[in-house]
């Protein structure tokens, strides 16, 4: 059978502090992303309409660039950003003002009857009770999972390792939110839940392989790197097609689901095969001991 | 010939298939129900029963909070309710329909109040007066779950009553302890469905007349009838030759009309003030001094006044009018009459429901997304195929996999066709994710049942190879289950139907397609076997 088969990682020249000082550090780097961000703007990541209230306007204006857009609107309004969506004449405009009125009859006067595609309001206080709740779900999510899993194995290391690669998982798409400047929306904690999810499918496998089949460590470890590579470059590509199609399309939510699972499925790849790993090894050669 | 005991899941996988086919294509759907829409605005023509929520079919949604505040549990005696309701009312300034006094038990009632300019100290010490001692922390923001129903009732039914199909009202809970009403009409925008739902709509007819005192002529004002006192209410009907302005014919219970009659006739409207009403409710914001008026108030907005015909006055004289007490309630226009008739007939909403979030799609743009999304996920499947072939570069896995991978969203369609869930963006989003996780725990079956280090004799091997792959399956699905099932039950709104797909998904998978692939995989280990 022509299995493609991945490398083999030689794990055996490195030691596990090796290992694990490259997720240490870039987790310890999205932490301090992570921080920096709180201290300047007081939340971890910059909030989008749905959790502070505000309002969304889509709509098609033909001719017209987003200059010309913003133009036409900052006269009148206290315009939070414009932008471009899709591959069309459409545009994304969003504000803080909850009486939108105005702003709906200017844009209709501008560009047609038919012009404005969709529109959202929220109220400032829905919005921060929206905060709560994601906040919490999040929690209860990270909590749930980190107790099942402590139950299927039943032993601390690896349970430590499978909910801190999780962890990592969930903080390292975040800071790279920061960077890249997305903003939080229910898409995107939607996603942040989805990495749990996809994360502790290839650490369970690997825990698996390892914990409970004889033979040699190695060998283990790289039948279960196999597969478990296979999965995550499989979902890679099947994310990063749903991101760049849907934004090509501009339909909304999908793209941004995709582009935080992508970052997290390449920040699975390298937190199970380094830190899961090395936890792993530590745990098997000389944590079984003690 | 297949050995059904071997493949037994296979079959069931098909059987399956089958069933969801008849409920997306065939009879087995949950009704199409009306969707608010007309054929000619539906651009995309869909042959399968699935119905669409606003994301992909247009339309409006509103989540409002019902504005008031209630204490519960607190000791007012069954006798002394109605006394009390009115004490409250008069110590805040309140009219009586703004506060409720919900009895409990014999010495136990809920006190709402309905007015946001009350705040909790005002609450508190109006109670005091009434012999009740409660702090400001007794108080909590919202309504009881009576008025929230109450209202839900009220709003479906003026929104059934304007003829806007497929459109629900339903109460949900948030974990920060608020509840809202969430409304959501296809096909409808948002200034429209505001205009509906965002007035209390409460009737009230009120008396204006002048009356002689010691200080010389003073104008009196008095209300006659509310909401509540009309036994039947006639369609609205537009001016016409006989009655000058649109209306809306109503008839009153016996009691209001007799109470009615008295005012009228005590009041001089049946005599002097026949005829004598020249309000304008473009320019006139209230009752007219030295006029005979009968004004239509909505929601306390004086929008009609209107003067006593002389045969009206005549029936009232006569006493004919306590027998059939009818009459007609005009308005400025069709359109107020039409909406002075659903305000009448849908009753009134307990309170003001403060908009907490709107959001529009117009249906051509929502449609648009259907096949666009559509092609993104076909899109997506394909790159996948393509990745799975890469890796096994055999078609006698590539494609089975392929196919259960696809069958799995087929009976996840299937389902939701059959329980008429209404698909939005983030249900396509939850199939993506689906199909993501689906792969993973195939590419993990494939893997543990086709290696080739051990020696495969018999159907043994492969069945503690099976167990062991499904073991890791059923964990990883154990965890996505609970990553998933706060957002199943928060009310974050967009996200649940992402949730709920995701978990439903999870579930076919793990107890249907996954087994029947791995009946697959042992088809192909034993031919293996039996070639080397």
């Amino acid at each position: 059978m022509g299995r493609i088969d991945v490398e083999r990682v030689p794990y055996q020249d490195y030691s596990n502090r090796q290992l694990a000082a490259i997720p240490l550090a870039v987790l310890a780097l999205a932490l301090g992303i992570i921080l920096i961000a709180y201290l300047v703007t007081g939340t971890p990541v910059a909030l989008g309409f749905e959790f502070t209230g505000g309002t969304t306007v889509q709509f098609t204006a033909e001719d017209a660039s987003t200059g010309d857009v913003r133009d036409v609107l900052e006269a009148e309004f206290d315009i939070e950003s414009v932008r471009a969506i899709g591959f069309g004449s459409d545009y994304e405009v969003e504000t803080q003002l909850e009486e939108t009125a105005q702003l709906e009859s200017v844009i209709t006067d501008e560009y047609g009857d038919n012009a404005i595609q969709s529109i959202d309001t929220r109220s400032a206080t829905f919005g921060s009770d929206t905060q709560q709740e994601a906040l919490l779900g999040i929690i209860i999510a990270f909590v749930g999972m980190s107790v099942l899993v402590a139950a299927m194995f039943r032993a601390l290391i690896p349970s430590v390792a499978v909910v801190a690669s999780a962890f990592s998982d969930i903080v390292v798409p975040v800071a790279l939110m920061n960077v890249f400047g997305i903003k939080l929306s229910l898409g995107a904690v939607a996603a942040l839940l989805m990495i749990i999810g996809y994360s502790v499918d290839s650490d369970i496998l690997l825990n698996n392989h390892v914990l409970r089949r004889r033979g040699d460590f190695y060998e283990s470890a790289y039948q279960a790197m196999r597969t478990g590579i296979s999965m995550t470059l499989t979902s890679l590509a099947a994310m990063t097609t749903m991101g760049i199609v849907s934004y090509y399309f501009g339909i909304d939510l999908l793209p941004e689901v995709a582009l935080i699972l992508v970052f997290g499925l390449a920040t699975d790849l390298m937190n199970t095969y380094l830190l899961n790993m090395s936890l792993l090894r530590w745990y098997k050669y000389e944590g079984v001991k003690r | 010939m297949i050995d059904v005991r071997d493949n037994w899941r296979v079959l069931l996988l098909l059987g399956l298939c089958v069933l969801a086919a008849l409920a997306l294509f065939g009879p087995l759907g949950a009704d199409a129900g009306e969707t608010g829409l007309n054929e000619s605005e539906q651009s995309f023509d869909d042959p399968t029963n699935l119905q669409y929520g606003l994301d992909l079919s247009g339309g409006t949604r509103i989540r409002g909070k019902l504005i008031g505040m209630t204490t519960e549990g607190v000791s007012i005696s069954a006798e002394d309710q109605g006394s009390v309701e009115r004490s409250i009312a008069d110590e805040l300034g309140l009219e009586g329909i703004d506060v409720t006094v919900r009895q409990r038990g014999q010495n136990s009632a809920d006190v709402e109040v309905f007015n946001k300019s009350v705040t909790k100290s005002d609450f508190v010490d109006a109670l005091s007066t009434v012999g009740v001692d409660i702090t400001v922390d007794d108080i909590r923001d919202g309504v009881t779950g009576e008025s929230r129903s109450a209202a839900v009732d009220t709003l479906s039914e003026r929104i059934d009553k304007t003829g806007l199909g497929g459109s629900s009202v339903t109460t949900i809970g948030s974990a920060t302890g608020g509840n809202f009403i969430d409304v959501e009409v296809p096909g409808e925008d948002r200034e429209s469905v505001k205009e509906l739902i965002g007035d209390a709509g409460r009737v009230q007819i009120i008396a204006g007349y002048p009356v002689e005192s010691s200080n010389g002529t003073e104008l009196r004002t008095e209300q006659v009838l509310t909401g509540e006192d009309f036994s039947s209410i006639a369609p609205a009907e537009p001016a016409n030759e006989q009655n000058p302005a649109a209306n809306v014919p109503v008839t009153l219970e016996s009691q209001a009309g007799e109470r009615y009659a008295t005012v009228m006739q005590e009041g001089g409207f049946t005599s002097n003030g026949i005829g004598r009403c020249s309000f304008d409710a473009a320019t006139h914001s209230g009752p007219q001094e030295g006029e005979w008026c009968l004004y239509t108030v909505v929601d306390g907005e004086y929008v009609y006044g209107a003067s006593m015909s002389p045969d009206l006055a005549e029936s009232i004289n006569s006493g004919s009018f306590l027998t059939t007490p009818s009459f007609i309630l005009q308005t400025g226009n069709f359109e107020e009459a039409q909406q002075l008739e659903i305000n009448l007939r849908s009753g009134a909403l307990p309170t003001e429901l403060s908009i907490e979030s709107a959001s529009f799609i117009s249906p051509s743009q929502a449609q648009q997304f259907k096949p666009l999304a559509l092609l993104t996920a076909i899109t997506a499947w394909i790159t996948v195929a393509f990745v799975v072939y890469i890796w096994y570069r055999d078609v006698r896995v590539a494609v089975p996999m392929f196919l259960t991978a696809t069958s799995e969203v087929f009976l996840l369609l299937g389902f939701a066709a059959s329980f008429g869930m209404a698909l939005d963006l983030s249900h396509i989003a939850g199939l993506i994710a689906v199909i993501g996780t689906g792969l993973d725990d195939l590419i993990i079956m494939a893997d543990e049942i086709l290696q080739r280090k051990e020696r495969v004799e018999t159907g043994r091997v492969f069945q503690s190879r099976f167990r062991k792959a499904f073991w890791i399956i059923a964990m990883a699905a154990g965890t996505t289950i609970i990553a998933m099932s706060p957002l199943a039950v928060l009310s974050l709104g967009d996200l649940q139907g992402f949730a709920i797909i995701t978990i439903i998904g999870v579930l076919i998978g793990v107890g249907i397609t996954r087994p029947a692939y791995g009946d697959v995989l042992r088809k192909l280990m034993l031919d293996d076997v039996k070639r080397s």
